[in-house]
């Protein structure tokens, strides 16, 4: 029933695809559920070797998981007509099976290799939105996703904060109440921390670590150390764990051995 | 397996040999928090074993070849998991070498954890060394299916000790010298009784909102004991995921008000009602702030009657409102808010001399106020002042205990033949170090004189004045704000910005004089508000001036607002009000109770002056229940007598240990608990699930079926069949040098999908790389994002970024959307996902004037329109969609067949040309926070990182060097930002 494409119709008259503002439709498209969700934006069939065409250089491939199941092979002849057409190719799956996963992977490598890009929508709703957004933003400029600079301070300041892990909404207003700016929260003693009302020891400890601990652990090699140890590694392999790197040298003078001495 | 024995000892002994007293060995402490690591280190110290003791690797520890060193060397060390991940891949320790791991916290262990991980790499190279694993929290073994045996199936241990208290042996050990124990069960005051009552009916009725949705859960864990314990959110939670985007934002928003009802019942314990209600003030405003965010966050325990009494009741243990009377002033034009340094004000300008109006003043301060009442108190509030019963009833043992010393003494003196062990040290345990200080607070200025339950009225008040202050404050900042944004333009927002504080640094500078001042003379004092007031009202007008006003000299605070009025009367309006209010607080003293509020560092000296005054013969200790330090404490102090302020049972615990190790020494223990209370509750439920988790324990272990450890890896065989490659033309059979192999960020390893991807057989590499978190060939690089990190990453245009730099360098792009295992494969979810950044008004929801219901949802811009946008922005773009991590180590191998190997240190350099630092490890979280200051951007924030230590040292600059990093205008903007709101804090 709801399966992608029903080729039981007689051929609809066909029509050259405009470049209007209208999704173009492959008659083979014709009674499947999706398009009762496309709002708000015109629909008219033409032909078209993708399935939706949602803008001049964006073909969409429609697949129900569910036809999938029963026919693996349909798509990928699909794919091979498609050919090198569109710049955006996209394949839009609806996720209407429980077992998704192996359709899903096998369905990537495919797209990987033949410049598709996969789009998984989880319902007839959301497909529809989809390509009705395509065809609404075919113009838009991706400003909405964009880094933006200008908000406002309160809300940058959440969002400051709470990039901290364990602070929330009401962490945020304690601090700035309690101590106005970033660079006094970032001056702040544990302790003050600490005595803050809703404030853990391992809140202080986050927040302590996010603004004190340097930014360069040197958890991993840099690159020169990483180059050096590799052509080491190449040619003796086991060699390369006692003579340090002379690139690397240069770069920094090696960090003190930790070591902690306790006395009691 | 016990909260009972001295854990970290016994621990130590399982490797520690005495007899050559050092440890040549390598052996390795994984899995402990950093507070358990220092213990450990000062426990081997104790032990006799210094050099070289323990060692921690964190991220701070040099470079990989430091770290290798440091392995080489031998010893204990205690590593940070995801160091040691990296290090086992990187070959940096030598695996081999290592004589054993022992694993802290073994209960947290899970297919998925790092732990896991590690135990296989471990296990791959070296068969000989054993593994330890440890835990003290039992309960958290017993939820799901054979618990025990799926962490000791990952951690590959055949067999299991378990040690309850009720183990024969334990029970012989401790009861043969039990200590003498005082319990005293103590009363809510009134109030308390009827907040408690009202936050324990909250809870009833969530609970049962929650049973009534229409969600499968698991009932029986839904009821009122389970939920006072904080695993109840997890619990609910485990059995909501799966199922978590059918449910409701309503049945969200109660599983997490259960969480705030559950903290907020704990905090009414241990608070004093002046932060209890400040608490409270914080939720309020949260939830009212947030409201036109997201609608669904509101709580409905807030709407009940039973929240109203709490908040109510919050505030009557403060102050009681009294209505001012008698306020003929009003009739005149300007409304000052009562205020008397306004009145001296305006009585001045109208010529009357300053003696005539002081009558009045203190007329009025009587009329309101009865017996001596502070300067600094608002009128219309009558201080209340609750005390906790606990204050009192501590102080009553202490004298009780003070008492009996000396009872002690005089017997002792009698017959000095023996000396009696122990100490004359009270130790007082409370539940947090924010108690500790409280208690102190009290003991220190406590006045017995005064009717009991009012014995801390001294800290009360001075509390009470930091808190006003504190009020004052938010709500200027809040008025401030909204003003701005109700204006909604950045230039009024500014102006108003300066205008605050512009106000209040001239505020700050009078206030100065004034707290000196203070000191002498009345008639001298009121002179010279006088002054101030002139240099305070120049204030506004000086930062008014841009707006277009005459600045005036002396300009009276009425006078000059209905000058300024024209554009800004609100702000300024309060803005007067305010600083007369502010100014009315003695400033100095206010900041040195801040001070002290918040610092604990002369901790050690207030110490002697407190108990000098209390008891000469006896000192007062309070201490926070902390983990196995308290043994070692009590060794040391080896106290008489101890009072625990709240139950606790792993403390009861080491009091029988302690009293047992010192077989002379008589202990007397006294045990305060509220009656009635959630907190006499949680203690007794406590017990019983510590032993029904320990009897569950036994039962798992006496049917569990051992799994027989599966072969390390599969056979050789297998990866030369992976190697061949098929991409040569004509079937050659040729081998590939390198194994199959994947190069991973070093911050990925946070994820679970590092693990995974090694035990799908691929070799995990770990590099810190500026572009991309997964390199599968030289062409394909992945982007990986959580569902959450999606949302926010959006918001902050940071994918777009990522995205754009991804297809600069490489050819196909990808973007995983990995859902997390056990949720619902589907966007649903994202709805209730926290998005602050996401402004509402800026993109106008778009024009669907079709009316249908199912359109509500697309208002706001949605993360499928914004996955649409990127993809339109980047046809390149590929976009893998995962179910859960295993679905993604299925996939990465799958791409990655009959594809060519990545270049590990191609994959760091890229991106990174500049950046002469560039694959050493990075602080991710101080990279986040870092990265959400404005004018920082994705590009030069690597520059910002080579340029500044930590984002400290960034805060601490001064405009001109954060201007030489950035650059003009973005400097700026990040100076502004870190410094804004400054100015009236000197911390």
């Amino acid at each position: 029933m709801s399966s992608s494409s029903s080729l039981s119709r007689p051929a609809p008259p066909v029509v050259i695809p405009g470049s209007g503002n209208h999704i173009i439709l492959n008659p083979l498209q014709r009674g499947n559920p999706v398009l009762e969700c496309i709002r708000n934006v015109g629909k008219e069939y033409g032909d078209i070797v993708a399935d939706y065409q949602v803008g001049r250089t964006t073909g969409v491939l429609f697949l129900s998981l569910k036809y999938h199941r029963l026919h693996p092979e349909y798509i990928h002849t699909r794919i091979e007509k498609l050919g090198h057409h569109y710049t955006l190719r996209i394949l839009l799956i609806l996720s209407d099976i429980s077992e998704h996963k192996d359709p899903i992977r096998e369905l990537t490598k495919a797209c990987l290799t033949n410049n598709i890009t996969v789009i998984v929508a989880f319902s007839f709703e959301e497909a529809g939105h989809y390509l009705t957004i395509f065809k609404q933003f075919e113009y838009k400029p991706p400003n909405m996703i964009k880094e933006r600079v200008d908000k406002d301070y309160i809300s940058m300041l959440r969002t400051t904060l709470t990039s901290i892990s364990k602070v929330n909404k009401t962490d945020v207003e304690t601090l700035r109440n309690s101590f106005g700016s970033i660079a006094n929260i970032a001056k702040a003693q544990p302790e003050q921390l600490a005595n803050l009302p809703g404030f853990g020891q391992v809140k202080v400890k986050n927040i302590k670590n996010a603004f004190e601990k340097p930014f360069r652990n040197h958890a991993t090699n840099t690159v020169s150390f990483m180059a050096s140890s590799q052509s080491q590694a190449g040619n003796k392999p086991h060699d390369e764990q006692t003579e340090p790197g002379p690139s690397h040298k240069s770069v920094r003078d090696p960090s003190p051995v930790w070591d902690i001495e306790l006395d009691l | 397996m016990s909260t009972l024995l001295p854990f970290h000892t016994s621990i130590l002994n399982e490797i520690y040999d005495p007899d050559t007293s050092d440890l040549l060995n390598l052996v390795l402490l994984v899995n402990a928090t950093q507070e358990e690591e220092t213990e450990i280190g000062e426990e081997l110290g104790i032990m006799g074993c210094r050099k070289p003791g323990l060692r921690v690797v964190g991220y701070e520890t040099g470079t990989s070849r430091d770290r290798q060193d440091l392995y080489k060397g031998g010893g204990l060390i205690a590593v940070t998991s995801r160091i040691l991940v990296v290090d086992l891949l990187q070959n940096t320790i030598p695996v081999e070498l290592i004589t054993g791991i022992m694993v802290m916290h073994a209960e947290r262990v899970s297919p998925l954890h790092l732990v896991s991980f590690i135990t296989r790499l471990y296990r791959e190279k070296n068969t000989k060394g054993f593994l330890k694993a440890f835990t003290d929290q039992p309960e958290h073994i017993t939820s799901g299916l054979s618990p025990l045996k799926n962490i000791m199936k990952e951690l590959r241990l055949r067999r299991v000790w378990i040690y309850p208290r009720f183990h024969q042996e334990v029970k012989d050990t401790l009861e043969r010298k039990r200590a003498d124990v005082i319990e005293l069960a103590q009363n809510l005051t009134d109030n308390m009784n009827d907040i408690h009552g009202a936050i324990v009916q909250c809870m009833t009725i969530t609970l049962a909102e929650l049973r009534r949705s229409k969600v499968e859960l698991d009932l029986d864990g839904l009821n009122l004991p389970a939920a006072y314990f904080s695993s109840f959110d997890h619990i609910v939670r485990k059995q909501l995921d799966p199922i978590w985007h059918k449910v409701g934002p309503s049945t969200k928003a109660l599983v997490r008000d259960l969480g705030i009802l559950r903290r907020l019942l704990g905090y009414l314990l241990v608070y004093d009602p002046l932060q209890f209600h400040s608490f409270c003030q914080s939720l309020v405003e949260a939830v009212t702030s947030n409201s036109t965010e997201s609608g669904s966050g509101k709580s409905q325990w807030m709407l009940t009657d039973a929240a109203n009494i709490v908040f109510q009741a919050a505030k009557k243990r403060c102050f009681v409102d009294v209505p001012v009377q008698e306020q003929p002033e009003q009739t005149e034009v300007i409304d000052l808010d009562d205020d008397d340094e306004a009145w001296d004000a305006v009585f001045e300008l109208e010529g009357r001399p300053l003696e005539a109006r002081h009558p009045t003043n203190k007329d009025k301060g009587k009329a309101t106020a009865t017996g001596r009442r502070p300067k600094w108190l608002p009128k219309e509030i009558q201080p209340v002042l609750e005390e906790l019963p606990k204050w009192s009833l501590l102080a009553e043992i202490l004298e009780e205990i003070e008492g009996e010393l000396v009872r002690m003494e005089s017997t002792v003196s009698s017959r000095p033949v023996e000396e009696s062990p122990g100490t004359n040290i009270t130790l007082v345990m409370c539940s947090s170090t924010a108690t500790c200080n409280l208690l102190n607070d009290f003991l220190s200025s406590m006045d017995d004189k005064r009717p009991k339950g009012e014995w801390g009225r001294r800290m009360m008040l001075k509390k009470l004045q930091s808190w006003f202050w504190w009020e004052k404050r938010r709500k200027m900042m809040k008025e401030a704000m909204q003003n701005a944004s109700s204006s909604g333009k950045k230039v009024g927002n500014s102006y108003l910005e300066t205008t605050v504080w512009s106000g209040e640094s001239l505020n700050d500078k009078g206030d100065h004089g004034l707290s000196e001042a203070m000191k002498k003379k009345d008639r001298e004092r009121a002179a010279q508000k006088a002054s101030r007031r002139r240099i305070r009202g120049g204030g506004p007008t000086n930062s008014s001036a841009r707006g277009a006003t005459v600045p005036r000299d002396t300009p009276a605070p009425g006078e000059s607002r209905s000058e300024l009025g024209f554009s800004q009367t609100m702000p300024d309006d309060f803005l007067n009000a305010n600083n007369e209010e502010l100014l009315s607080l003695n400033d100095e003293e206010m900041e040195l109770n801040l001070v002290t509020d918040m610092s604990t560092l002369e901790f050690a000296i207030e110490f002697d002056e407190h108990y000098g005054l209390l008891a000469p013969a006896q000192t007062v200790l309070v201490r926070a229940y902390s983990d196995d330090t308290d043994d070692r404490m009590l060794d040391e102090i080896k106290p008489r007598f101890i009072v625990m302020t709240e139950p606790c049972m792993e403390f009861v615990r080491r009091v029988e240990v302690y009293k047992c190790s010192n077989p002379g020494l008589p202990v007397r223990v006294y045990h305060m608990v509220y009656a009635n209370s959630c907190e006499e509750h949680k203690y007794l439920a406590g017990i019983r699930r510590e032993k029904d988790s320990f009897e569950r324990l036994i039962k798992e272990r006496g049917s569990m079926l051992l799994p027989i450890l599966e072969d390390q890896r599969t056979t050789e065989n297998d990866a030369i069949i992976k190697t061949i490659s098929s991409r040569i033309a004509g079937g050659r059979r040729e081998l590939n040098v390198v194994s199959s192999q994947v190069i991973v960020d070093m911050r990925e390893f946070r994820s679970t999908l590092p693990s995974l991807l090694h035990a799908s057989q691929l070799l995990v590499i770990p590099a810190t790389l500026t572009v991309g978190d997964y390199i599968l060939t030289p062409e394909i690089c992945v982007e990986r994002k959580s569902l959450s990190d999606l949302v926010s990453s959006f918001n902050s245009g940071r994918l777009y970024t990522q995205c754009e730099l991804m297809s600069v360098h490489y050819k196909t792009p990808v973007l995983l959307i990995e859902f997390d295992e056990d949720k619902a494969f589907s966007f649903e979810i994202i709805s209730d996902l926290k998005s602050y950044a996401k402004t509402t008004n800026r993109y106008p929801p778009k024009k669907k004037t079709t009316g249908n219901p199912a359109e509500h949802e697309y208002t706001s811009p949605t993360i499928q329109s914004k996955i649409t946008l990127l993809t339109l922005s980047f046809p390149r773009l590929r976009i893998i969609w995962s179910s859960s991590p295993y679905a993604t180590a299925d996939i990465f191998n799958d791409l990655k067949k009959d594809r060519a190997e990545p270049d590990p240190g191609k994959a760091v350099a890229t991106g990174a040309e500049e950046d002469p630092e560039a694959g050493a490890g990075v602080n991710a979280a101080a990279e986040e926070l870092l990265r959400s200051f404005p004018g920082i951007t994705a590009k030069n924030v690597k520059h910002v990182m080579n340029k500044v230590m930590n984002v400290r040292e960034l805060c601490e600059m001064d405009l001109v060097g954060v201007q030489g990093i950035l650059g003009v205008e973005p400097g700026k903007a990040c100076y502004d930002f870190l410094h804004r709101g400054e100015k009236g804090f000197r911390i």
